[in-house]
C-alpha cells in the first residue's frame, strides 16, 4: 500500500483572542492502516501543534463529544476513519452549539436547557417505594424506549438541521426523540394535552421542516424520521381534539 | 412566561397553520393535476379542447377556479411564509448551511421558496393573459406561437418541481412511506407531467405556426 499524505484544514478559533478572525489551517501528515479522525487529531495536536483543539471521550462513538463537519457532514470524527477521505479534508466545529475554541464546542448547555423544555423526566404521581420489587415492563415497550434511548447527544442532527441553524429556540430531532421516548413510557402519566403544550408548537414538533438532515447524519442511526413522524402525528391527533378549558 | 406572551397564548396556532399549510398545498397539487389533464384535452383534437372550454366558461368554472386559487393560493403564502427566513441574515445562515453540509434534500428546501416565489409571480401573469386573452385552441395557440413558448416551459416545469417537492416533504413529515419508495413516484408522476405539459406546449406551437 502506497502511503498517502493527508491534507487536513481546521478551523481555528479562540474566544479568548477575538482580534483573530476564524480561519482554516492547514496540517499535513502520513495515512497509517486503520487511522481514525481520533488518531489524526491527536497525532497533530502532539506532534505538530499543541494548542489545537478538540474533544475526545471514549473514542467509540459511546459519549458524543466529537461530533463536528467533516467535509461538511456532521459525524462523529472517532468512528470517520482516513481510508474513506479524500486527500483534502476539512474540519469544522458544530454550529449552533456555544464555539469553545477551534473544533471544541459546549454540546451540554443546549441538551440541558432542552432537557429542561421538554420535561424529561417520568412525570408520575406514584410515591416511589424503595422495597417493593421493581414494576416489570413489557419487552417490546423497553425496547422501543431504549431505541430512543440510544441517542448519544453528539449534536449532529443539531448541527446539521437547517431550522435549529436559524432558529435558537427548536428542539431539533434530538428533542423530539427525546419526548417520543417518554411518550412510549408507561410510567409517564403526562396527558397528550400536557405534551402537546410543550412540543405541539413551532420549537417542538410543527418547527420542522422535513429536511431529515438529522435523520441522514445520526451517526448511531436512530430511526429519528420515524420518531419526529411519530410524535407529530401524536401531536396533531392532541391538537384536533384539543378543547378550551 | 412573559405578559405579551400570556395574553397572546394560543397553544394551537402553530399546528393550524402547519395544517392550513399542508392541505392548501395538496389541493394546489391536485388543482395542478387537474389542469394539465384538461389541456391535456388538445391531445384528443381541437374539438375537446374548445368543447371543454365552452362547458367551464358556461358553468362559471373560470371563475371558480380563480377564486379558488385567490383562496387558497393565499393560505398557502401566508402559511408558507413564516417558514422563509426573512431577515438578511438568516438567508446568509441558510444558504451557506446548504453548501456546506452536502445534503440533496437542504437544498431541495431553498429551491422550494425560489420556485414558489416565482411560481407566484408567473402565475399572476398566466391568469391575467388567460382571463383577458380567452381560451380557445386559436388564442391559446397564437399566445404560445407569438412569444410565451418560453413563458409557459419555464412555469410547467417550475410547478412540477414545486408541487413535487411539497407533495416529497408532507410524505417525509408525516411518515407514511418509504423515502426512497417515495422518490420513484414521485419523479415518475414529474416526469408523466411534464411530458404532458411540454406535448401539449408543442402541439400549440405547431398550430399557431400553421394558422
Amino acid at each position: 500500500m502506497i502511503e498517502r499524505e493527508l491534507t487536513f484544514r481546521i478551523m481555528r478559533y479562540n474566544p479568548d483572542e477575538p482580534e483573530k478572525k476564524p480561519h482554516l489551517q492547514e496540517f499535513h501528515l502520513t495515512e497509517e492502516p486503520g487511522m481514525s479522525l481520533f488518531v489524526v487529531l491527536n497525532k497533530l495536536r502532539e506532534e505538530q501543534d499543541p494548542t489545537l483543539r478538540f474533544d475526545f471521550v471514549c473514542r467509540a462513538s459511546i459519549c458524543g463529544s466529537c461530533g463536528m463537519l467533516v467535509n461538511g457532514r456532521p459525524t462523529l470524527a472517532c468512528k470517520t476513519l482516513t481510508k474513506d477521505l479524500p486527500d483534502v479534508t476539512t474540519l469544522l466545529p458544530l454550529p449552533v452549539f456555544k464555539l469553545l475554541g477551534d473544533l471544541s464546542v459546549d454540546t451540554g448547555v443546549w441538551f440541558r436547557d432542552m432537557s429542561f423544555r421538554t420535561e424529561s423526566w417520568v412525570h408520575t404521581d406514584e410515591t416511589f417505594d424503595p422495597d417493593a420489587p421493581e414494576k416489570r415492563m413489557d419487552n417490546a415497550v423497553a425496547l422501543e424506549i431504549y431505541e430512543a434511548e440510544r441517542c448519544i447527544e453528539c449534536g449532529c442532527c443539531i448541527g446539521g438541521c437547517a431550522t435549529a441553524n436559524i432558529k435558537p429556540d427548536f428542539i431539533g430531532a434530538a428533542g423530539v426523540n427525546r419526548v417520543a421516548r417518554f411518550m412510549v413510557d408507561p410510567r409517564d402519566k403526562r396527558t397528550e394535552r400536557e405534551y402537546f403544550e410543550v412540543v405541539g408548537n413551532e420549537d417542538g414538533v410543527f418547527g420542522c421542516i422535513g429536511l431529515m438532515a438529522c435523520d441522514d447524519n445520526c451517526p448511531v442511526g436512530v430511526p429519528l424520521r420515524d420518531q419526529l413522524a411519530y410524535v407529530r402525528r401524536k401531536m396533531a391527533s392532541a391538537g384536533w381534539r384539543y378543547q378550551k378549558v | 412566561m412573559k405578559l405579551q406572551k400570556a395574553l397572546s397564548y394560543s397553544p394551537r396556532a402553530d399546528f393550524i397553520v402547519e395544517v392550513i399549510q399542508m392541505v392548501s398545498g395538496l389541493l394546489l397539487v391536485l388543482f395542478l393535476w387537474t389542469h394539465m389533464l384538461f389541456v391535456a384535452s388538445i391531445l384528443i383534437g381541437s374539438n375537446a379542447f374548445n368543447g371543454l372550454s365552452l362547458f367551464m366558461e358556461k358553468n362559471y368554472l373560470l371563475p371558480a377556479a380563480i377564486v379558488f386559487l385567490v383562496l387558497v393560493g393565499g393560505a398557502h403564502i401566508g402559511a408558507v411564509i413564516r417558514r422563509i427566513p426573512s431577515r438578511w441574515a438568516e438567508q446568509k445562515i441558510v444558504w451557506k448551511h446548504a453548501k456546506l453540509i452536502h445534503h440533496a434534500d437542504t437544498w431541495s428546501w431553498l429551491f422550494q421558496s425560489v420556485t414558489g416565489a416565482a411560481i407566484l409571480a408567473l402565475a399572476i401573469i398566466h391568469i391575467a393573459v388567460v382571463t383577458y386573452g380567452g381560451i380557445d385552441v386559436i388564442y391559446s395557440s397564437g399566445r404560445i406561437k407569438h412569444g410565451f413558448l418560453v413563458f409557459y416551459a419555464v412555469l410547467l416545469l417550475l410547478a412540477e418541481y414545486h408541487a413535487s417537492v411539497g407533495l416529497y416533504r408532507i410524505f417525509v413529515k408525516w411518515g407514511w412511506v418509504k423515502r426512497h419508495k417515495l422518490h420513484w413516484v414521485l419523479g415518475v408522476i414529474s416526469v408523466l407531467t411534464v411530458g404532458i405539459g411540454a406535448t401539449v406546449l408543442w402541439i400549440f406551437f405547431t398550430m399557431g405556426v400553421h394558422a
